[in-house]
């Protein structure tokens, strides 16, 4: 171990958890937003404008980009937000059982996302289930579809599905025709029918669509799956936010979800298995990416 | 009828002064001086305050809600928020102490959480003050053992092979546990002690999906007292996988550069041909000029 | 034979006389114009509101996301249909009656697919991106082959009407002398050197040709399409396979009413009465009654067979046009704007001109609001409920700006054929006089 040869004194002062986890937390995170698989490769010669904090535009090499940067450059944000993040297939499951509407997830990602309080990248429903005669909670998020009828229909390319699964648009290129509003099913998508909430403030901010961040007069806007977040390896903003447990959030291709709450990584076929998970309207054929277990029997 | 509500709100005094009594429950509960001095020898940090969470999670939350919240229970003796500052006030050897051996309603957790798992949960609720500042802990005259670890696969059984050593000497009843590291959090492979021989050994699942060539990131902990060894492996467990892109092949809701082969010949082929035939037409004015012209000789 | 006609003999000096008479920009015309001109400009300051504002000043919403602009829009694209259907279809089987009518047809069918195109833009919420669909255009996209497919049919359209439209360009060249100097040398531009030769008249006959048969798969996909946009989701109440052939049967409804409003008014203004007989209207009337049989069969179908499945997404969309929310107006539509109006028209008095025009104007009317029925319910009734979201936005009710802008498109359309039918005669002179010559011999 690298630490082996630390001198007596610090040892005696506390003895470190062998930072394992630090350690690896930073390497994964430098890997991803490099976006490519050798975090070694220190100088891919690919510049990127950032702001320092003392307001200064200098270059630094995309290999050296740290998840704070205030990155100035749009072509490279917006090359970054098409391409997605390789040999990921990102999935949230959604517990309804553990839902009690506190709606931390809706505030979360209204603040995050420069939304105003009726626009809902995620909105937490009250349902109501037939069969028991009772109602639950249901939040509802882009289904991030892999058969996505709201790309499919997209006369610009301005929403568009990653590699990594996820979908997302391009609010520089949206023409706000709206025809994707028109085609989803689960009715996730909002529109920013006037000036955005706070625009002067994020005059300045250049835009990065895997936040969709400013928000653009006459475009669409929807969940993210907060690519930006995992893009520094963090849960998404709701996922994060609940207080409830909700939300489990991963990838797909490892099998794993994490749980927003708990941070407990569990199996996602297991989870799913085990819960009789479900997704919304499967009938339509759109394949979705978010999963949910069902609501519980006799809830208050 | 009348006495009736007097007894009823007889009894709801009697429980507000239940309710008061309880709420300086937590200052009765007296801790022995030497317990609440107890310190913990590990610096607190992510990953302890994330193993804490997720434990406090699981065996915490249904009563004490989550810190911050002011979520817990309305039990009596009050659970509190462990977020408040009249709990925080409290020494890390008070909580420790307090989760260890519980009281009335409050379980013992002695039996479900090893010491250093205990103090995991420490870290976490300690992660919710800004102002705490862990105490430094005497180490002086302590002997320190240092673990090695060397992990294999005995691919016959799926199982993984935790060996602890110190100074190349095998250590017995050690506790090991081993992760499996997703994106957003490490997924528990299981926890076991090393046998006599110095060696753990831990299932996994086939089924897990590895990376390209077959290798799960493997967090492997021992520790035992003062002694605690990680190490971060990549091994050649399972079945290589490889990962499909989402946006692989040519869809309806493919780009345009990826539209199907079909839909975007047959679309450019009528859009060409009507135009031509247009094209033809409008060229063909000159020919209606010149008709007309050419009858005038 | 063409027993339409009246059954005076004219001579072509009267023709030319009767049929040049409406290009004069009299000052009742200018006033007209004026006023259309001054209508259109306070339209457009409110469209200019809501480039400012954006499209938050129509009552639109995240679940009502199309409203009156695209319903509109499916209207406009209707009624532009019937260029099709009367010189075309009817034109190449020989059906003589409706010449002196393709004209009025394909000017109705110019002025609305031209106009149709900017609806689609005031739609848009970034109409300064337009240029986007050029650059970035994704061919799986409906919207795409609409833009295509209308922009095509404008094209042929124009030069459908343009081309038989030759002779009698050629005519106002050499027979109109009192007009401004700027529109004598337009007749001399465009009339490409019209000298009436037989090879002229061939490459003519030709080229209309090719465009007669050529705007048929055009004009047909140019409403297929636009029924597309919603038949290509997968939304209740419009994920319906039948869509196309429902909105060009629907089409025709809509175009033969506008033709008869078109001829009425024509006929009455320019003193047509010899050209636009009675007996038009009679004919017109019955291929109204024809194709509002065609459209009544298609809802049956679109009505009936999901009402049958009692309890999907579609058949809870049916209900509510039959009993619920939509009902009012669904029945309006479809009683007093559809079935109604098509009974009347079984009696010959109600084919004589006026009442036919008064009938036609309130078929064009229910087709408007068919449209809107078409549109909005749909997305009205999510698969997941409305919640979290302010009351209003749980129907859907047009503003003043949006009404305005709406408005703007008709008085546009007015304006395009107003000044089409100042500037050409809206009969051709050159097949009637060829049509009384065949007749003498």
């Amino acid at each position: 171990m690298s630490k082996a040869n630390k001198n007596d004194k610090s040892r005696r002062k506390f003895l470190q958890n062998l930072g394992l986890a630090g350690v690896s937390a930073v390497g994964g995170s430098a890997l991803l937003l490099q976006g490519c698989s050798d975090p070694k490769d220190s100088a891919s010669g690919k510049k990127v404008k950032v702001l320092t904090q003392d307001n200064q535009l200098v270059e630094v090499d995309v290999a050296n980009l740290k998840p704070s940067d205030n990155i100035k450059d749009l072509d490279y944000l917006q090359d970054r937000g098409r391409e997605g993040i390789p040999g990921k297939k990102f999935v949230m499951v959604v517990d309804l059982a553990k839902c009690k509407n506190a709606r931390k997830c809706m505030t979360a990602c209204q603040s995050a996302h420069q939304l105003k309080p009726e626009m809902h990248h995620i909105n937490v429903l009250e349902m109501n289930d037939p069969v028991r005669k009772t109602s639950y909670y249901m939040p509802k998020t882009c289904q991030h579809c892999d058969n996505p009828p709201c790309v499919s229909v997209c006369p610009v390319d301005a929403t568009f599905k990653r590699q990594d699964g996820i979908v997302l648009i391009d609010n520089e290129r949206c023409i706000g025709c709206r025809f994707c509003v028109a085609a989803c099913p689960y009715s996730a998508r909002t529109f920013n029918w006037t000036e955005p909430k706070d625009a002067e403030k994020f005059a300045e901010v250049t835009y990065n669509m895997e936040l969709n961040v400013p928000q653009k007069k006459g475009t669409v806007t929807k969940c993210a799956f907060s690519a930006d977040r995992l893009r520094e390896g963090k849960l998404p903003y709701c996922v994060s936010a609940c207080p409830n447990g909700v939300y489990y959030f991963g990838d797909s291709n490892e099998d794993l979800v994490t749980n927003g709450t708990t941070k407990m990584t569990v199996r996602l076929s297991k989870l799913l298995q085990e819960n009789a998970a479900y997704t919304l309207m499967p009938e339509l054929g759109t394949k979705p990416s978010v999963y949910y277990l069902p609501p519980r029997q006799n809830k208050g | 009828m009348n006495y009736y509500k007097y007894y009823k709100s007889i009894i709801l005094i009697c429980l507000c002064f239940l309710a008061v009594a309880n709420a300086n429950a937590q200052s009765d509960w007296e801790i022995p001086e030497k317990e609440q001095e107890n310190v913990s020898f590990i610096m607190f940090d992510d990953d302890m305050i994330l193993e804490g969470s997720i434990a406090y999670e699981n065996s915490c939350t249904s009563c004490h809600g989550t810190p911050g919240q002011d979520d817990y229970m309305p039990m009596a003796p009050s659970p509190g928020d462990l977020a408040s500052d009249q709990f925080q006030e409290q020494k890390d050897g008070t909580i420790f102490y307090k989760i260890k051996k519980g009281r009335g309603s409050m379980p013992k957790f002695e039996d479900v959480f090893a010491d250093d798992e205990t103090w995991n949960i420490v870290a976490y609720i300690r992660s919710f003050n800004k102002n705490y500042k862990q105490p430094i802990p005497d180490l002086g005259g302590i002997i320190i053992p240092e673990y090695k670890l060397k992990l294999d696969f005995d691919e016959n059984v799926d199982k993984l092979v935790v060996k602890v050593f110190s100074k190349e000497i095998p250590q017995a009843e050690v506790d090991v546990s081993a992760f499996v590291k997703g994106m957003f959090g490490k997924f528990l492979l299981g926890k076991t002690q090393t046998n006599e021989l110095g060696i753990a050994y831990l299932d996994i699942d086939p089924q897990l999906p590895g990376d390209a060539e077959g290798k799960l990131h493997i967090m492997v902990k021992a520790s035992k007292g003062y002694g605690l060894a990680k190490l971060n492996q990549k091994m050649k467990m399972v079945q290589p996988t490889i990962h499909k892109s989402a946006i692989e092949g040519r869809h309806i809701w493919s780009t345009d550069e990826m539209a199907p082969i079909w839909l975007k010949t047959s679309f450019f082929i009528t859009i060409f041909g009507v135009w031509t035939i247009l094209f033809f037409i409008v060229i063909g004015f000159y020919n209606i000029k010149k008709a007309g012209r050419e009858d005038l000789h | 034979m063409n027993d339409t006609l009246s059954k005076e003999i004219l001579t072509d000096e009267q023709i030319d006389q009767d049929l040049l008479k409406n290009i004069n920009w009299g000052n009742k015309f200018k006033l007209w114009l004026a006023f259309l001109a001054v209508s259109l400009i306070i339209c457009l300051y409110y469209y200019y509101q809501q480039i400012e504002h954006g499209l938050g000043v129509t009552g639109l919403n995240d679940y009502v996301s199309w409203g009156i602009y695209i319903s509109n829009f499916v209207f406009f694209v209707a009624t532009s249909l019937i260029g099709m259907l009367i010189s075309s279809v009817l034109g190449l089987m020989n059906v003589s009656w409706v010449k002196p009518l393709a004209r009025i047809a394909e000017l109705v069918a110019v002025a609305f697919a031209m106009v149709a195109g900017l609806i689609i833009i005031t739609d848009m919420g970034r109409p300064d991106r337009l240029l986007n669909v050029f650059m970035h255009g994704r061919v799986q996209s409906p919207i795409v082959w609409d833009i295509a497919v209308v922009v095509t049919y404008v094209a042929i359209s124009i030069l459908l009407l343009y081309i038989p439209l030759l002779p009698d360009i050629a005519i106002c060249r050499d027979k109109l002398k009192n007009v401004p100097k700027w529109q004598h040398k337009m007749y001399k531009i465009l009339a490409l050197g019209w000298k009436g030769k037989a090879k002229q008249f061939k490459l003519m006959h030709n080229y209309t040709r090719i465009l007669l048969v050529l705007i048929i798969p055009i004009a047909l996909s140019i409403h297929t399409v636009t029924s597309w946009l919603f038949a290509m989701t997968l939304r209740s109440g419009w994920d319906s396979p039948i869509f196309g052939p429902y909105f060009v049967s629907g089409a025709f409804v809509a175009g033969c009413a506008a033709v008869i409003i078109t001829m009425y008014f024509f006929r009455k203004n320019y003193k047509l009465e010899k050209y636009i007989t009675i007996d038009h209207f009679d004919r017109m009337g019955r291929l109204l009654v024809l194709v509002a049989l065609v459209y009544v069969y298609f809802n049956i179908n679109e009505i009936i067979v999901p009402a049958y499945k009692t309890n999907t997404a579609d058949a809870k969309h049916v209900q509510e046009m039959l009993s619920g929310h939509e009902s009012i107006m669904f029945w309006m539509v479809q009683l007093g704007g559809l079935i109604i109006p098509f009974l009347l028209i079984l009696f010959r008095p109600m084919r004589s001109p006026l009442p036919l025009m008064l009938i036609s104007i309130v078929i064009l009317t229910g087709a408007w609001f068919k449209r809107v029925l078409i549109v909005v319910p749909t997305q009205l009734a999510p698969y997941y409920p409305i919640q979290n979201v302010p009351e209003k936005w749980t129907h859907y009710m047009p503003t003043i700006p949006e009404i305005a802008i709406t408005a703007g498109s008709f008085i546009l359309v007015l304006i395009i054929m107003s000044v089409l039918a100042k500037l050409f005669p809206v009969i051709p002179i050159w097949e009637i006089k060829e049509d009384i010559h065949h007749n003498k011999n």
